[in-house]
């Protein structure tokens, strides 16, 4: 099936289903081609500003961008096409860290996190964006410089991250910070177990440093809900620490230490002028899109 | 209820564990791994001691489980007397029920049966048992079975049959199961009331070496207070042309005490005609006699009734009344004769009901064909050979199937030209001097002479012969008398399908004085009756009797089983039909009352009927001493439940074997098990669901 046209059917597919597409390349085409096709009623317009080409006018076109000199000289439709932010460098920064192996049983956060970056990778590409990489867990992992021909560069990095040591974020962030000298739009994806404000004291130098920053905060199902019944011991995928839990008595209690750890992330970001969006894994990575266009769109506005 | 290990009960402590388990939290061995246990490890620590139980349909289903498994380890058993007592080897038990009607007396047939429950209850469980039903025949249930509850199905719905007791069926089947059984034990149950009437029919019965007969008398310490109606009789007569016939009941108490005011009821067509009450002296009999009835043309069925006594089955007395049957006869005398040649013969005609002989006379010279018209049989008496065309007439009536008596007297000559019709040769008479001849030999198997076989049944060789005609009988003629001098004295023949009898002397009292003693009537009867082919229709027949249909042809009045379709419906209303198979045309008369033959193909709707009734000889309940019924057939007194074999115990081992509960345990518990499956998957699902 053409990927562009057949894409509502990618629409808000289940991350589940996404996962049988071996190639990330082909998932991200899928995924973005198909949200792209619906932007066109999407209220999410106009983050292109410089003059790129005349194309013919096409029903559906926004009639604001025909060029009413080229239809007087030739008495046909034709509509100015814009470049992309050419300068903009989109980095992903992604947290690879043992944690982010954990799932209850649909995508990974990991994968969920792969698949993430993937489409934003593949949609800044489209927007002529040049994108980069990084991923940490306790220490620089694999680091992809941004350019605009890196998209194989970094999918193939994608492809192959593993997550298996434990994590942190003040040591590697720190080092990374030596790799965006340059201003970009800098997307954070983990699932960030730590103090909130340790958190964001490792993001600052990133927002000081003039990038636009977003935080993907990547949750599994199970850590938001805490679905357990009976009492078992329960071992830390990054400390390997095990301890006794009756889930049924701690339910309530977890769940709103979660809430309180999103509020507080939501609250320290947001104060700092960092995007912060929660993301839960069973969702479709359709709402992880929308949310960073619409991040986008505001840093445009403010631009 | 035993346990062969107990110990194993002991197990059933394991069920607190299920219980602890679902009271305390349930730990699971393997580790959940967990990104991050920061907030967990920020909840304050619990202790929950105190828990209440959850999901009390798993643990109930949990507990049963463990429970049964236990108890099926333990090896239960049930201990029923039934179960437990076992002798030595298994046992071929053969219950004798009897049936008979007799057994109908008071409450015997149901102890009967109770007593029939009770041996088939105290089989052992490698018993092997057949039940017998009988009365005058046997039939035996499935063979050497042990399926109890076919052989409880067979004795609740037994029902008592109207057939007289006798043993000797019976016993002879019960010996040949016994000789064909291999199990080491025989053993015959006689249940009966042990009527002495059936006794005889076990001579000759021997069981094999080693079986027991126990008896188990049914009998009643009351007296046997029982009025039957033992018969009825018909008075024919004729009354202004049409025929009446009043019936005579004759009733018999076999009670110890007179019985007075006993209501007996004539029933005509299942209507109560006319009510009588007689009185009954002890151990005596009575005649009632009701009002006369007249009879149309069609045949009537009729029953008398007494009241209703602890015997019910010999109250009544069922019957069916034909129109009176006439024999019609032409007596054709010499016109030359004295007028006295004929008296006797007309005179002993003239006396008979059943049959009645409608009896014309003529002379030879007046004889003409059209006589024959409407006669069965031709007498002629002293009168010589019909002759022209009266003479060819005559010879095609016998051909037809006519009857014809020719008696050689003084003037019977036979001319060469006459019709060859006579079973001999006819010579000159003969005188023999002195006291006369006598007869000399007498079949008294042919139909003629079979009432005179009897002893004191009449003499006919009393009669003194002083003349006779000396016949010299063709070859195929039979010589059914011969006198004392070896001459024939009467010859029969068959022509076409009639009969021709020759009586060598006259049937005056001119030449013998035959005609002057006792036995001239029935002889004269019977040799009538016998060339009219006369059988009496029976008023009744006894239960038990296989009646011949075809032989019924007259009174049916069809062409034989050839051409009809019968369907004979039972007194209780049960169809038989009897024109198909091996047997076509047999009916087995087994119940009391009437019989409806019906022919599908007849133009007559008017079925046959047929009353059958008990045989009163069953009502006699005097009974033999059952010992002495057993000793006779086993061979050896003393028999019975005592003498068997020593009864062992048997081991609880054996028992729990045969029984094999635990084996029933174990699949409900793996039911149970199945179900707890199933129910902790659905709530395992059903928390996660629902979190």
């Amino acid at each position: 099936m053409d990927a562009q046209h057949g894409a509502p059917g990618a629409r808000f597919v289940d991350p589940k289903a996404l996962a049988r597409i071996g190639s990330l390349e082909l998932l991200a085409r899928t995924v973005v081609d198909g949200f792209i096709n619906g932007l066109h009623k999407a209220p999410y317009l106009g983050v292109s500003i410089d003059f790129a080409e005349h194309r013919m006018y096409m029903p559906g076109d926004d009639i604001r961008f025909i060029d009413w000199r080229v239809f007087a000289r030739t008495d046909r439709f034709y509509v100015k096409t814009f470049e992309a932010d050419t300068n903009a460098n989109f980095s992903v920064l992604f947290d690879v860290s043992r944690s982010m192996s954990f799932t209850s049983g649909g995508v990974s956060k990991l994968d969920y996190g792969r698949y993430l970056a993937a489409c934003l990778a593949y949609f800044s590409t489209k927007q002529r964006d040049r994108v980069g990489m990084v991923t940490f867990d306790d220490d620089i992992v694999t680091r992809v410089p941004p350019s605009a021909k890196h998209l194989e560069v970094v999918l193939h990095t994608l492809d192959r991250i593993e997550a298996g040591r434990p994590g942190s974020f003040a040591r590697p962030l720190f080092k990374a910070t030596e790799f965006f000298k340059r201003r970009g739009i800098l997307l954070f994806i983990s699932d960030f177990y730590d103090e909130p404000q340790t958190i964001v004291d490792a993001l600052k130098p990133f927002r000081y440093g003039g990038n636009d920053v977003l935080v993907f905060h990547l949750l599994d199902p199970a850590e938001i809900d805490f679905p357990y019944d009976d009492a078992t011991s329960f071992q830390d995928l990054e400390t390997g620490r095990k301890l006794p839990v009756v889930p049924e008595k701690l339910r309530e209690q977890y769940r709103q230490l979660v809430q309180e750890h999103v509020a507080a992330l939501s609250k320290l970001c947001g104060e700092n002028r960092i995007d912060y969006a929660m993301f839960n894994t069973s969702q479709p990575l359709d709402h992880a899109l929308f949310k960073y266009l619409a991040m986008r769109h505001k840093l445009t506005r403010v631009r | 209820m035993g346990l062969l290990a107990p110990l194993f009960l002991l197990g059933l402590a394991a069920i607190a564990v299920p219980i602890v388990i679902h009271m305390i939290q349930r730990e699971r061995k393997e580790v959940i791994e967990f990104p991050s246990l920061m907030f967990v490890r920020r909840i304050p620590f619990h202790s929950f001691r105190r828990q209440r139980i959850r999901h009390w349909l798993l643990l109930l289903l949990r507990c049963a489980a463990l429970a049964l498994l236990v108890l099926a380890f333990a090896r239960p058993f049930v201990r029923s007397p039934a179960l437990a007592a076992v002798t030595d080897g298994a046992r071929e038990v053969v219950v004798l029920l009897d049936r008979s009607y007799s057994m109908g007396f008071s409450d015997h047939w149901e102890r009967a049966r109770d007593a029939a429950r009770d041996v088939v209850n105290g089989l052992a469980p490698d018993d092997r048992a057949t039940l017998i039903f009988f009365d005058s025949g046997a039939a035996a249930g499935p063979r050497s079975t042990t399926e109890r509850a076919s052989l409880l199905g067979l004795i609740r719905d037994a029902e008592l049959s109207a057939g007289v007791t006798r043993y000797g069926p019976a016993l002879k089947l019960a010996e040949g199961i016994f000789e064909g059984s291999e199990l080491p034990r025989l053993e015959a149950v006689l249940i009966s009331d042990f009527q002495r009437s059936g006794v005889d029919s076990a001579a000759g019965i021997r069981f094999p070496q080693g079986a027991v007969l126990t008896p188990v008398p049914i009998g009643s310490d009351v007296a046997a207070d029982n009025v039957s109606v033992a018969g009825v009789l018909f008075q024919r007569e004729y009354f202004s042309g049409r025929e009446r016939v009043a019936v005579g009941a004759r009733l018999t108490n076999r009670g110890a005490a007179a019985v007075e005011g006993i209501e007996v009821t004539l029933e005509m067509d299942g209507r109560p005609v006319e009510t009588l009450t007689a009185d009954l002296p002890a151990n005596g009999s009575v005649t009632v006699d009701f009002a006369a009835v007249t009879l149309t043309d069609v045949r009537v069925t009729g029953a008398v009734r007494v009241q209703a006594d602890t015997l019910p089955a010999d109250d009544v007395f069922y019957f069916v009344i034909s129109p009176g049957q006439v024999v019609r006869v032409l007596v054709v005398g010499n016109e030359r004769a004295t007028p006295e040649a004929d008296l006797y013969l007309t005179r002993a005609l003239g006396i008979g009901s059943a049959p009645a002989f409608d009896v014309r006379t003529t002379t030879l010279a007046a004889f003409e064909a059209a006589d024959l018209a409407d006669r069965q049989v031709v007498v002629l008496n002293d009168a010589g050979a019909p002759s022209g065309d009266a003479g060819r007439a005559l010879a095609d009536w016998v051909a037809a199937g006519g009857g014809l008596l020719v008696a050689a007297g003084e003037r019977s000559a036979w001319p060469a030209g006459a019709p060859d019709l006579l079973p001999g040769a006819v010579g000159s008479p003969e005188d023999r001097a002195g006291r006369g001849g006598a007869l000399g030999y007498v079949d008294y198997t042919h139909p003629v002479f079979e009432v005179f076989a009897a002893p004191r049944s009449g003499d006919v060789t009393t009669a003194r012969f002083f003349r006779y005609r000396p016949i010299e009988a063709h070859a195929e003629a039979v010589t059914l008398a011969r006198f004392d001098d070896g001459q024939p004295a009467l010859v029969e023949r068959r022509v076409g399908s009639g009969n021709v009898l020759l009586w060598g002397s006259s049937l005056d009292s001119f030449w013998n004085d035959l005609a002057k003693k006792p036995v001239y009537l029935p002889f004269v009867h019977r040799l009538t009756e016998y060339l009219a082919d006369y059988s009496p229709p029976s008023p009744w027949f006894p239960a038990g009797q296989v009646l011949n249909l075809s032989q019924q042809e007259v009174a049916l009045g069809t062409g034989g089983l050839a051409e009809a379709e019968y369907v004979v419906m039972s007194p209780s209303g049960r169809r038989m039909p009897v024109s198909a198979g091996a047997r076509a045309g047999f009916i087995d008369l087994a119940e009391q009352g009437l019989y409806e033959v019906h022919d599908a193909r007849a133009a007559d709707p008017r079925p046959l009927t047929l009353a059958v009734n008990v045989d009163l000889a069953e009502t006699d309940l005097t009974a033999v001493d059952p010992e002495e019924l057993a000793a006779t057939v086993t061979g050896r007194v003393g028999q019975g439940r005592e003498a068997s074999a020593p009864v062992r115990e048997i081991s609880a081992g054996d028992l729990e074997r045969r029984q094999s509960v635990w084996w029933y345990l174990l699949v409900a518990a793996f039911l149970l098990l199945v179900g707890e499956t199933v129910v902790s998957n659905r709530l395992s699902r059903t928390v996660l669901t629902a979190d």
